[in-house]
């Protein structure tokens, strides 16, 4: 199945703005962020800490809703999804 | 009614607002949280704009390292209360308004006086403790709150509205990293004049704000984009007034 991928931020230094990307049926966004890496392993450093937890204050949309209130990384994936990667500013 | 002064002042844009949004804005009195670089682009943008009242809160004094970016000082005047130079500034712009200037950290304790009478608090923190405390004063008094950070490049700008759109706990459930953030001038002048733009139209009722929404700015790619917010389902301060549109 294909969902669509955008990436914001500082977060376009390794991604493309905007890409579709290619995913086993059933995938999770687990899956998906693993993929993500294997494509561009530089990115591993701004999603997964040293103990490989995704940095909780990457916010991660699925079609909108942020994956903390649904089932984090479990959060399962359909055909045509919408996955946001947005990692909060926080200067002023 | 606008006075003859009011009207010559502003002139390029009661075509814009009309009378009636001119008064709107002379009536209210917006809440500038920090005076850094947005909350320096803020208040000038304010104070131009001719919001009748701001008061702008901050415990700093001018350093030379925020020269670079903090619109609102000179050289001249390092080592001065952030808060007197900005009052000084914002009424030789625009003598018509009036300034508050508020030499305090903005605490728990401190934000229940700070947000007596205002109308607008305009988000110009550099972190999401004291955000988040903007946040709770926002959704216990019913003022909408604009937020607005930025990182680099790159900034965002929300208008959390109470009763209407997700709370910034919810739209940022978790801080990034805080810190020596890398900041261009270019950077805030563009999130906070973005800003000021949302309290003009949240006070004169004109087009559409950025609720339940967010904007994302990318000053690298030269564009922005507007992304959904979403709630907490759990969420005790939105929870059931937060809608999602
Ligand atoms: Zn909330």
């Amino acid at each position: 199945m294909k969902v669509r991928v955008k990436s914001f931020a500082i977060l376009r230094q390794f991604l493309p703005r905007e890409t579709e990307v290619e995913i086993k049926e059933g995938a999770l966004v687990r899956d998906l962020l693993g993929l993500l890496v294997k494509q561009a392993p530089p990115l591993a450093a701004e999603l997964f800490n040293e103990q490989g937890e995704l940095k909780d204050f990457v916010n991660i949309l699925l079609n909108g809703r942020n994956i903390h209130f649904i089932s984090g990384l479990d959060s399962p994936l359909r055909e045509g999804d919408l996955v946001a990667l947005f990692p909060p500013a926080g200067g002023g | 009614m606008l006075s003859l002064v009011e009207r010559e002042r502003y002139l390029r844009q009661i075509p814009l607002l009309g009378e009636g949004g001119q008064e709107r804005l002379r009536d209210a009195a917006v809440l500038i949280a920090g005076a850094g670089g947005l909350g320096s682009v803020c208040a000038q943008m304010c104070a131009c704009a001719g919001f009748g009242k701001i008061r702008i809160v901050d415990n700093d004094v001018v350093e030379r390292h925020n020269l670079n970016r903090q619109v609102l000082y000179a050289a001249r005047d390092h080592g001065l209360f952030k808060v007197d130079v900005a009052a000084r500034r914002l009424r030789e712009n625009n003598p018509l308004i009036s300034v508050e200037p508020v030499r305090e950290t903005i605490t728990r304790g401190s934000i229940g006086n700070l947000a007596k009478g205002i109308d607008v608090i305009i988000d110009g923190m550099d972190n999401y403790d004291a955000r988040y405390i903007l946040d709770d004063a926002a959704f216990g008094e019913g003022i909408p709150l604009v937020h607005g950070a930025v990182n680099g490049f790159y900034g965002q700008v929300s208008s959390v509205i109470p009763g209407k759109t997700p709370c910034l706990h919810c739209i940022v459930p978790h801080p990034p990293p805080s810190g020596n953030i890398p900041i261009l001038g270019v950077t805030v002048g563009t999130v906070g004049s973005i800003q000021v733009a949302e309290a003009i139209k949240l006070v004169t009722g004109l087009g559409k704000p950025i609720a339940g929404r967010m904007l994302l700015w990318d000053g690298l790619m030269g564009e922005a984009e507007v992304i959904p917010v979403s709630r907490d389902p759990s969420c005790t301060r939105c929870n059931g007034r937060g809608v999602v549109p």
